[in-house]
Parts: C-alpha cells; sequence; structure tokens
C-alpha cells in the first residue's frame, strides 16, 4: 500500500515556494523536537563517563572531555544491583503469572463458556475500572496491612490479578477466536483447562505478549508503591533501591549517580529498540482502538 | 476390592450424584471464575468498601480503631491545606492540557507528512517513555539545575537563570514539562495512527475543490481524529487529578506547598500525621469528583465504538 504517495500535501503542494518553506520549517520542529528527546538520553550515559568536576561545571559539557569508565565499575558496587534486578524480574514473574491465570482464566469464560449470570459477574469486574485507584490508596495499603502481607511480594502479586483493564483486553481478543475451534475441542473430549492452554492461549499469544510488556514496565518503573508494602533490601525492585539509595541520598556523587541511572535505563531502552517494531504493532492492540 | 469390579461400579455410582445438568455443564466456567472473583474482591472491592468504612473512624494500628462520626470530613474541611491542594491540583491539569495536550497532536500531524524518516521519528519521541520515572527525576534533577544546562542555554541567551524547580511560580510548570517530555510519545502513536488511516483521496478531493493546507488539516484532519482527541483529554485529565509521585519526588510538595496535589495531600495525611481516616475521607471525596469523569470517559469510548 502507498501510503506516503500523498499525505494533506500534495506533490503539487511541494511545488510552491511558501508551502516548500513551510514543509521545511516542520522538518526543522520535528528535528528539534528528536534532539530534545535523544539529548537527555546521551547525556544519562555520558554524565556517567565523566569526572565529577566535569559534571559539575558551567556550562555543562555534552561529549565527556576523558572518558572514565571506571565510574561504572564504582557504581556496579554502590548498591546491591543484581539483587534488585533479581526482585524486579521476581515481581514481574509473579505478576505475569497471576495474569495469566487469573484474569487469562477469567476472560476465558466471560467469553467462551457462557455461564449464568454472565452479565452480573462482568459488572463486578468492569465497574471497578470507574473508581480512580489514588481514591482507594490508603485503605489499600491499611487492607494489605490487615491481611499481613506486609513486606511480602505476595502483596504485589496477588493484587496483580486484580486488573479490569487487562481482563477487557483478552476477552474482546478471545471474542475474536472462532467459536468453532472450541467447540470441535470438546467434541474431541479435550477439558476446559486444555481449551484454555492448548487452543486459546497459543492463539492469544499476541495480547498476551502486549500483556507483558505492560506488566513488565509497570514492575520496571513502579517505585512508590512498592516502596510503601515493601521494607527490606531483600525485596525492593530496582525502582524503588534507586530512588531510596541513589536520587533520594544528597552526597552521592553526580557521575556515579548518573553511571547507575543508565544501567537501569539501558536494558529497556535496548530491548525497546530491537523489538520494537513488535512493541509498537502490540502497544496498539492494546492501545485505543484508532 | 478386586480391579475387575471398580469400573463398572464406580460408574453405577456417580450416576444418581450428579448435580442439576445445569450447573454440571458450567461448573468449570464457574472454577474458571472463582480466583478472579476472590482477588477482585479481597483487592478491589474490600479496600474500596473499607475506604468508605475507615472515612467515619479514628484508625489506629495499635489500639484499634474508634468511631468518630463525620470528624474526619469536618476535620478536613477546615483544613486549608485542602484548598490549596485542589487549586494546584487543578492548575497541574490546566498546565497538562497547555503545554503538553496539543504537543502530541502537533507532531503526529507533522511526522505523518514526512517523506523521509518517519520511523525514526516516531521511536524518538516514544524513546523516553520507556525510561524509569526514577531515571527521569535524577535526571531532570540536573537538566533544572541552577547551573544545569537548560540555564546554560538561557544565560547565553542573555536571560536570566531560572530556578525551575525552587522557584514558586515555576515548579509546576517545570513538572509538566518534563512529564510532557516523557510521556507525549504514547500519544502521539495513536494519533499517529489515526492520521495516517485517513483515506488519501479525501485531502485529493479537497485538493481539487481548492482547499488550502490549513482547510485540509482543519476540515479533515481534525475532524477524523476528533474521538482519539477527545478519549485522550479525558484521560490525560484523569490521569493528571490523581497525580503526585512526580510532585512527591522531585519537590515534596514544595517549595512551599506549590506542588502539593490534592493525592499528595492524602498520602501526606496517611504516611507523615498517621491519619488514615482523614486520608480515607479525603479519598471518598476525590472519589464523588472523579468517578463522574470516569463515567463521561466511558460514555465517549462506547459512542465511539457505535
Amino acid at each position: 500500500m502507498k501510503t506516503h504517495d500523498r499525505g494533506i500535501l500534495s506533490s503539487y503542494d511541494l511545488k510552491k515556494p511558501s508551502t516548500k518553506i513551510f514543509y521545511f520549517l516542520m522538518i526543522i520542529v520535528v528535528l528539534v523536537m528528536v534532539c530534545t528527546m535523544l539529548y537527555p538520553m546521551f547525556v544519562i550515559f555520558f554524565n556517567g563517563l565523566k569526572l565529577n568536576t566535569e559534571v559539575n561545571s558551567f556550562p555543562p559539557t555534552f561529549l565527556p572531555s576523558e572518558v572514565h569508565f571506571e565510574n561504572y565499575q564504582k557504581a556496579w558496587g554502590y548498591i546491591k544491583l543484581p539483587l534488585f534486578a533479581r526482585n524486579t524480574l521476581f515481581i514481574f514473574a509473579g505478576n505475569m503469572v497471576m495474569t495469566v491465570l487469573v484474569v487469562g482464566f477469567a476472560s476465558f469464560s466471560l467469553s467462551r463458556m457462557n455461564v449464568p449470570y454472565k452479565k452480573v459477574i462482568q459488572y463486578f469486574f468492569l465497574l471497578t475500572l470507574f473508581i480512580p485507584p489514588t481514591t482507594y490508596i490508603i485503605p489499600n495499603f491499611v487492607n494489605l496491612r490487615d491481611l499481613g502481607l506486609m513486606n511480602s511480594f505476595w502483596a504485589l502479586w496477588l493484587p496483580a490479578g486484580a486488573n479490569a483493564f487487562f481482563l477487557l483486553l483478552l476477552k474482546s481478543f478471545f471474542d475474536g477466536i472462532n467459536m468453532e475451534m472450541f467447540e470441535s475441542g470438546r467434541i474431541d473430549g479435550a477439558s476446559e483447562p486444555r481449551l484454555f492452554f492448548q487452543i486459546a492461549f497459543p492463539l492469544s499469544v499476541p495480547i498476551f505478549a502486549t500483556l507483558a510488556i505492560f506488566v513488565f514496565s509497570s514492575a520496571w518503573n513502579d517505585w512508590y508503591w512498592p516502596s510503601l508494602i515493601l521494607s527490606s533490601d531483600d525485596k525492593y525492585p530496582l525502582a524503588t533501591a534507586i530512588y531510596k539509595y541513589v536520587i533520594n541520598v544528597r552526597r552521592l556523587d553526580l557521575n556515579l549517580r548518573f553511571a547507575i541511572l543508565s544501567m537501569i535505563t539501558f536494558p529497556p531502552v535496548i530491548v525497546f529498540l530491537i523489538f520494537q517494531k513488535y512493541i509498537v504493532r502490540g502497544l496498539h492492540l492494546g492501545g485505543v482502538k484508532g | 476390592m478386586s480391579q475387575s469390579s471398580t469400573v463398572p461400579i464406580r460408574s453405577l455410582d456417580t450416576q444418581p450424584k450428579k448435580p442439576p445438568a445445569k450447573w454440571r455443564k458450567h461448573i468449570w466456567g464457574y472454577l474458571f471464575l472463582l480466583p478472579a472473583v476472590a482477588i477482585f474482591f479481597t483487592f478491589l472491592w474490600m479496600p474500596i468498601g473499607k475506604g468508605i468504612i475507615f472515612s467515619f473512624y479514628h484508625i489506629d494500628f495499635v489500639k484499634g480503631d474508634t468511631f468518630v462520626g463525620w470528624d474526619n470530613y469536618e476535620k478536613v474541611f477546615k483544613d486549608p491545606e485542602v484548598m490549596v491542594s485542589v487549586k494546584n491540583t487543578l492548575y497541574y491539569m490546566l498546565l497538562g492540557v497547555l503545554i503538553g495536550f496539543w504537543v502530541p497532536i502537533l507532531f503526529a500531524i507533522a511526522i505523518s507528512e514526512m517523506r523521509r524518516f518517519q520511523g525514526f521519528a516516531r521511536i524518538a519521541a516514544y524513546l523516553p517513555y520507556v525510561v524509569p520515572f526514577v531515571v527521569l527525576y535524577g535526571l531532570w534533577r540536573w537538566l533544572y539545575d541552577p547551573v544545569g544546562p537548560i540555564n546554560a542555554v538561557i544565560t547565553k541567551l542573555g536571560i536570566d537563570p531560572v530556578l525551575f524547580l525552587t522557584d514558586k511560580a515555576w515548579s509546576m510548570i517545570s513538572i509538566v514539562i518534563m512529564e510532557t517530555w516523557q510521556s507525549f510519545g504514547s500519544a502521539l502513536l495513536i494519533y499517529l495512527a489515526a492520521v495516517l488511516s485517513i483515506p488519501r483521496d479525501w485531502y485529493e478531493a479537497a485538493e481539487i475543490d481548492g482547499a488550502g493546507i490549513w482547510q485540509r488539516i482543519r476540515h479533515i484532519t481534525l475532524p477524523a481524529i476528533k474521538n482519539q482527541i477527545v478519549l485522550l483529554f479525558l484521560l490525560q485529565l484523569i490521569a493528571t487529578s490523581q497525580g503526585f509521585q512526580t510532585q512527591y519526588a522531585l519537590l515534596d510538595g514544595g517549595p512551599n506547598n506549590a506542588t502539593l496535589t490534592y493525592a499528595l495531600l492524602v498520602v501526606r495525611y496517611a504516611f507523615t500525621r498517621q491519619d488514615y481516616g482523614s486520608a480515607s475521607a479525603l479519598g471518598v471525596l476525590m472519589f464523588l469528583v472523579l468517578g463522574l469523569l470516569a463515567v463521561v470517559q466511558y460514555r465517549m469510548s462506547n459512542k465511539k465504538e457505535a
């Protein structure tokens, strides 16, 4: 499909000098935008290579005048990054399992098993979308405390199954799978869990991959909520640990600070750049339907 | 029991004990729903319900809770900081619209017109969205520093340096600029997909009828993405009305409460003053206002699909 043969502007428009100037200006504006997006990304990395005096100099430099890779070595030893990374991956894995099993099963049942009182149950799930999470953030905290889940991964894992947005996404995806596939599976004597794992799940890999992106980015990003319910180093995810020991600490040298920050920025950025084609497509699958 | 007899006996045994056909047919359906119902109840509906109950109690983790009636609400209404925080939140929402809302629309239209490097521009715009928040805080503290790079450019232009974070007039604006930088890429993707799906011959026809470039944007492009604009506008309002993490992490509500948003005050009531009851009351009040917004958003997004 030739989507680019014309847009709002046709090739005829572009021959007019006034439009040409306008088009040129537009390109400049986009270019400036791209630079302001990329400059801070590079600066995180380069500042981690500078001497501390250079990071603090005015006016600031962009490229380091001398390269100090040993900053990264020092930064690696400053906090227990592998431990915190492991915690983050733990949280991600548990949240993902909950998403697949709890949300996956429920949406499969709502979509494909036609149980009585389906509508009522669906409202029970979906009405939670109308209640902004910040309005019950405090009772939520007290509730987890009452349940004795403080400083335990379960306090993050179990509520991960209570996601009405994911439920909606999965259900609408399952709705699109041909019903006859399940009918023939049932006639052949497959049990319902088997229908889920051997037919519904493999056919829904794209939507589960999208959910995995969402779940991963929240496990990697969330620092505030884990900092409330977790309270020891062997539980903190990366983001919370960085907030507590890097952002909130005054006396840490700026160059080391940036070295640590770049170490936790670049894994997701690199993964994103490699898989961006699939990720962007996946986000469209999960995003606002265009 | 001999092995040969078990098979027929078991099958005879179970036949009369069968539950009514309707329920047996759906037993797996309900089993599949059970974990989700339990989890939604325990971790969403219970806190939501408890929030309403707590708002009438004084919560004490050691001595136990005591019923105090409307005291928490009275206390909250008398607190001058509540009014300050409501004003700040409205200001924050307004700035989000003024500074941030139009940016992705503008760039979606501009990038859709690019004949080359479209993908590159799109990825560059989305990239900051991948950066973790905590990195953002460290990075922008340095960028906004009185002797940081932004002030270096400003002083070179002959303007007095700006205290982006510590100046009361600037702190909220600085936060909104930072958040726009980080998050407009995701909205951009949605707009871009919508803009690119507009049939090309609409523009062709408009051009033949003599419509100028602005007229084409005004009468074709913008109406075609109107649904996305309305939806993302509401989503942004819902998100910014609850915002507090950036304000908390960068400035802890300062300078002089200039970035104290309503949600941040809720958190402060709970975790600084240990007054969970009043914090719950503030949450209930917030729900009464925001729930309305969420309903409007739902009606809008459903209308779109119809």
